[in-house]
C-alpha cells in the first residue's frame, strides 16, 4: 500500500523529533549504567563461550615443551604444525574419522531422503489409512522403550558390531517427517501437484519433479541439524560396537583417548612406517598435547558448517515448538 | 457368493501369511535354521542367509574335530537363502495383490513359488539337522530341532495351497489387460517400508520389556520356567543395597532436574536482555559465539572442561605461571558441588542456543505495545516486564511443561563422559544408573525394570503436562 504523502511527512518529522532529541531520550545516566553492565556481561559470557575453543586452538599449533610446561595461556608461540600430522599415527584413529565421515553422509543422505519421501506421502489424502499410518510413526516421538530393550533388540536384529547400526535406526525421523510435512502443506500450492498429475505424472515424479526442488530450504535444514547429530553421536558406538573396535566412532575414540592416563604414545602404531624411532615419538608426544589435538580435530568439521548452520536456526529451532 | 468375490476374501489370510512370514524373517527366537545349540541365539534367518560368517561363528572348534561338517552348514546357510527368497516373493506377492487382475495372477504366481521354494529349502534344514544328528559329540554340539520349523513348514505349505486356490478362484486377465493398481494402494506401498522401519525400530523394543519379568541372563533363552513376575520391581524396594542406591539416584535425577527447572528462565532473560543491546553488530557478534557450545558433543565438552580444568589446563598453568599455586589442582576429580557443576556446563552449552526461540518470540511482539507503553510513561524495565515478558510467556509455559514431563530424563552423555571415581555419587542419574546396571554390570532383567519404571513415569508426566497446559490456556503441547 503507497503511503499518503501526508503520511511520509509525518513520519520525516518523526524521524527529525528523534535525531534532534536523541540524547533526551536514551542517555539518562541510569540507562548509562544499565547499558555499560548489560554489553559486559554479555560480552564475558561470549568470551567464556569461545575462549576454550582458542585456548585448544593455540596450545596445538605452538611448541610442544612450553605446551608441556604450561606457558601458552593466551598468545601461541613457535608455530608448529606437527602435531596434526602425528596424531595420524594413533592408532585407529584414522579409521575412526573415516567411519565417523562415512556414517554421517550417508546416514544424512538417507534420512534427508527418508523424510522428504514420507513427508509428502503422508500429505496424500488419498493414501490408504493415511492418518492412521501418519500418527502411526509420528506418536513413537513420545515413548521409548528404554535403552536395555533398544539394545536387546539392536542386539536381536544383528546390528551390534556393525556398521548398518549407525545408519539404518536413523532413516525413519518423526520429527523431520513432521517438519517437511508441515512444509508442504503451508509453502507449496497444491495446484502445481494438480497441474502435474493432469499432465500425467505419477507421484513419484510429482515427488521428484515439484516437492523435492521446492522443498530444498527445509530439506537443508533437516540435512545440516542431521548431520551435526551425527557425527556428535556416541552412544550407540559405546553400547553396540563392545566388540567392533573398528568401528568406533571419533567421539568414542576421543571419549577413550582423554581417559586415558597413561602417556599416549603408547598408544602409537609400535611398527610405523614413518621411520622415526618410538623413543623420539615418545619424548615429543606429550599426552596433553595429544588429546588437545584429537579433540580440534573432532571440532573443526563443525566448526566447519557452523557458518551454514546459522541460516536455519530459527527454522531449526521450530524443532521444538511444532505439533504433528 | 461369486467365485470373484470369494477370490477378494482369500486375499485376506493371504495377506495376513505373507506378513507373518516376514516378520519370522527378524526374529532369531523363532529361528527355524538354528538347529545347533552353537548357532548364536541372536541369529535371524536374514543373518542366517546374508552371514556364513556369523552363523558359524561359534563352530571353529566343531569343524575341526569334525563334529560337524562344513557341508552341513552350507545346507543350512543356501536352505536359508532358499526361505529368506521365499518369503521376499510372497512378501512382494501379497503387496502386488493390492492391484488389479493382471497384478493378481503375478502375484500369485510369484506366491507359489515363493511358498514352494520355502517348503523345499525347509527340507534341506531339515536333513542337515538329520546329518548334525549322527554327531559323534551331540553334548557339545546340542543338535535341536527348533520348534519354530514345524510353524514355517506349515506356514510355507498353506502360503502354497491359498495361492493355488486363488490362481483357480481369480478371474484370469483380460488380453491386453495393463499392470494397474489404484492410487490408495500404490501411495501405501510407498510408505510401507517406512512403516517396517518404524515397527522394527520403535515398536519391536517394547517387546524387550517382558525381560523385565523373567529371570535372564546375557546369551539365555527365555522360557516359562523362568518367569519370575514382579520380582526385579520388589527387589526395588525389599533389598536394602537396591533401595539405597534408588534413592540416591533419584536424588541426583529429581536434583539436576529441579536446578534446570529453577533456571529455565535463564535463556528468556538472556534474550530480553540481549534485545536491549543497540548495536546490531556486537548482538549478532554475541549470538553467533554463544550458540556454538550448543553443537559440539559432550564429549567435546568434556575435552574442553578437561582442557582449562585439569591438572595441567588453563587454570592450573596461569596460577603456576603467577606463582599463586606451587602445583597443579585437577578440577574435574573434584568431588565437591557435582550438582552444581553439572548445571553450569548445562548453561554453557545450552543457554545460546535456548534463548533463540525467545529472541524469535521477541521480534514478533507487536512494537506498537512499546510505544504505547512508553506514551504511559513506562521505563525500560517496565517495558521489559509489562510487555515483553507477557509476550514470552506462552512459549516458555510450554517448554516449562516439556521440562517437567522429562524430569525424569536427563540423557546420558553429560553424566557418562564426566562421571569419575571421586564424583560417581552425586552424578549418576537414572539414565547412567540404567546403564550401569544393564549393559556394564549386565543385570538386565533389573535394569530392564527400573527403566520400565522410568518410562512409565515419564509418560504419566507427558500426560499430566498436557492436560494442565490444556486447561490453563486450551492448548495441548503434544
Amino acid at each position: 500500500m503507497a503511503k499518503t504523502k501526508q503520511e511520509k511527512i509525518d513520519a520525516r518529522v518523526e524521524r527529525q523529533y528523534y535525531r534532534t532529541h536523541k540524547s533526551a531520550i536514551r542517555l539518562k545516566p541510569s540507562d548509562y549504567v544499565f547499558n555499560v553492565i548489560n554489553y559486559a556481561v554479555f560480552a564475558a559470557f561470549t568470551i567464556i563461550c569461545i575462549f576454550p575453543f582458542y585456548y585448544l586452538f593455540i596450545n596445538t599449533i605452538s611448541d610442544n615443551s612450553l605446551v608441556q610446561r604450561g606457558l601458552i595461556n593466551f598468545i601461541p608461540r613457535g608455530l608448529n604444525l606437527d602435531n596434526y600430522v602425528r596424531i595420524l599415527q594413533v592408532n585407529d584413529l584414522f579409521r575412526s574419522i573415516g567411519v565417523t565421515f562415512a556414517r554421517t553422509v550417508l546416514g544424512t543422505a538417507l534420512m534427508v531422503g527418508a523424510s522428504a519421501l514420507v513427508g509428502y506421502l503422508v500429505t496424500r489424502q488419498e493414501m490408504w489409512g493415511r492418518s492412521f499410518w501418519y500418527r502411526f510413526i509420528v506418536v513413537t516421538m513420545y515413548f521409548n522403550a528404554g535403552i536395555i530393550p533398544w539394545f536387546l533388540n539392536m542386539a536381536m536384529l544383528g546390528l551390534t558390531n556393525n556398521f548398518l547400526a549407525y545408519v539404518i535406526p536413523g532413516i525413519v525421523a518423526p520429527y523431520n517427517i513432521i517438519l517437511v510435512k508441515t512444509y508442504i502443506e503451508s509453502s507449496i500450492p497444491l495446484e502445481l501437484q494438480e497441474s502435474a498429475k493432469l499432465d500425467g505424472a505419477t507421484s513419484l515424479q510429482i515427488f521428484g519433479r515439484v516437492i523435492w526442488p521446492l522443498s530444498k530450504p527445509i530439506l537443508a535444514t533437516i540435512a545440516i541439524f542431521g548431520a551435526v547429530g551425527q557425527w556428535n553421536s556416541f552412544q550407540d558406538s559405546l553400547i553396540l560396537m563392545q566388540s567392533a573396535p573398528q568401528y568406533y566412532t571419533l567421539q568414542h575414540r576421543l571419549y577413550i583417548y582423554l581417559n586415558t592416563t597413561s602417556n599416549l604414545a603408547a598408544l602409537m602404531s609400535a611398527g610405523s612406517t614413518s621411520g622415526i624411532s618410538q623413543s623420539i615419538l615418545e619424548s615429543a608426544l606429550n599426552g596433553k598435547v595429544i588429546k588437545y589435538t584429537i579433540s580440534m580435530v573432532t571440532i573443526i568439521p563443525i566448526l566447519c558448517v557452523y557458518p551454514f548452520m546459522q541460516r536455519y536456526f530459527e527454522k531449526g529451532i521450530m524443532l521444538g515448538a511444532v505439533k504433528g | 457368493m461369486s467365485r470373484e468375490k470369494t477370490g477378494d476374501r482369500v486375499y485376506y489370510p493371504y495377506r495376513f501369511l505373507a506378513l507373518l512370514l516376514f516378520v519370522l524373517l527378524f526374529l532369531p527366537a523363532l529361528n527355524p535354521a538354528r538347529i545347533s545349540s552353537l548357532i548364536n541365539k541372536s541369529t535371524s534367518l536374514l543373518t542366517a542367509a546374508i552371514s556364513y560368517g556369523r552363523l558359524t561363528e561359534n563352530m571353529g572348534r566343531a569343524f575341526n574335530k569334525g563334529w560337524i561338517l562344513e557341508s552341513t552348514m552350507k545346507l543350512v546357510r543356501w536352505s536359508a537363502v532358499g526361505i529368506d527368497l521365499g518369503i521376499l516373493a510372497a512378501a512382494a506377492g501379497a503387496c502386488l495383490s493390492l492391484g488389479n487382475r493382471r497384478c493378481r495372477l503375478i502375484a500369485n504366481l510369484m506366491s507359489l513359488a515363493g511358498g514352494v521354494l520355502g517348503a523345499v529349502s525347509m527340507l534341506g534344514i531339515r536333513s542337515a539337522y538329520v546329518q548334525i544328528s549322527a554327531t559323534s559329540k551331540p553334548d557339545k554340539v546340542g543338535p535341536i530341532l527348533p520348534g519354530s520349523y514345524m510353524l514355517l513348514l506349515v506356514l510355507f505349505v498353506l502360503m502354497t495351497a491359498v495361492s493355488i486356490a486363488e490362481l483357480i478362484l481369480c478371474e484370469r486377465p483380460a488380453k491386453g489387460e495393463k499392470f494397474f493398481m489404484e492410487e490408495k494402494y500404490r501411495l501405501f506401498l510407498l510408505l510401507l517400508p517406512f512403516i517396517i522401519l518404524t515397527f522394527v525400530f520403535s515398536y519391536l523394543p517394547l517387546w524387550g520389556l517382558r525381560y523385565a519379568f523373567f529371570d535372564y541372563k546375557s546369551g539365555d533363552t527365555l522360557s516359562m520356567d523362568k518367569f519370575v513376575g514382579f520380582k526385579w520391581f520388589a527387589m526395588l524396594v525389599r533389598n536394602k543395597q537396591t533401595r539405597s542406591d534408588i534413592v540416591r539416584v533419584l536424588k541426583n535425577t529429581l536434583a539436576m532436574s529441579g536446578l534446570g527447572l529453577l533456571t529455565s528462565w535463564c535463556p528468556m532473560a538472556f534474550a530480553i536482555f540481549l534485545s536491549e543491546i543497540k548495536n546490531t553488530r556486537f548482538r549478532r557478534f554475541v549470538q553467533t559465539f554463544t550458540t556454538i557450545p550448543n553443537f559440539i558433543s559432550w564429549v567435546l565438552v568434556f575435552a574442553i572442561a578437561f582442557c582449562i580444568f585439569s591438572t595441567d589446563g588453563f587454570i592450573s598453568s596461569l596460577m603456576m605461571n603467577v606463582g599463586a599455586w606451587s602445583q597443579g589442582r585437577n578440577f574435574l576429580m573434584d568431588g565437591s558441588h557435582t550438582w552444581l557443576k553439572m548445571l553450569l556446563w548445562g548453561m554453557w552449552k545450552g543457554l545460546g542456543w535456548s534463548a533463540i526461540i525467545y529472541i524469535a518470540g521477541i521480534s514478533g511482539i507487536d512494537q506498537t505495545l512499546y510505544e504505547a507503553a512508553t506514551v504511559d510513561g513506562a521505563g525500560r524495565f517496565q517495558r521489559m516486564w509489562h510487555v515483553t515478558v507477557p509476550g514470552l510467556m506462552p512459549t516458555f509455559f510450554v517448554l516449562f511443561l516439556m521440562a517437567v514431563a522429562g524430569a525424569l530424563n536427563n540423557g546420558l552423555d553429560q553424566y557418562l563422559v564426566f562421571e569419575n571415581t571421586s564424583n560417581t555419587n552425586a552424578i549418576q542419574v537414572l539414565d547412567l544408573y540404567v546403564y550401569k546396571m544393564g549393559i556394564v554390570n549386565g543385570s538386565i532383567p533389573f535394569s530392564t525394570a527400573v527403566g520400565m519404571l522410568k518410562s512409565v513415569v515419564s509418560v504419566v508426566l507427558l500426560f499430566l503436562a498436557n492436560n494442565v497446559s490444556k486447561r490453563l490456556r486450551g492448548e495441548t503441547i503434544i
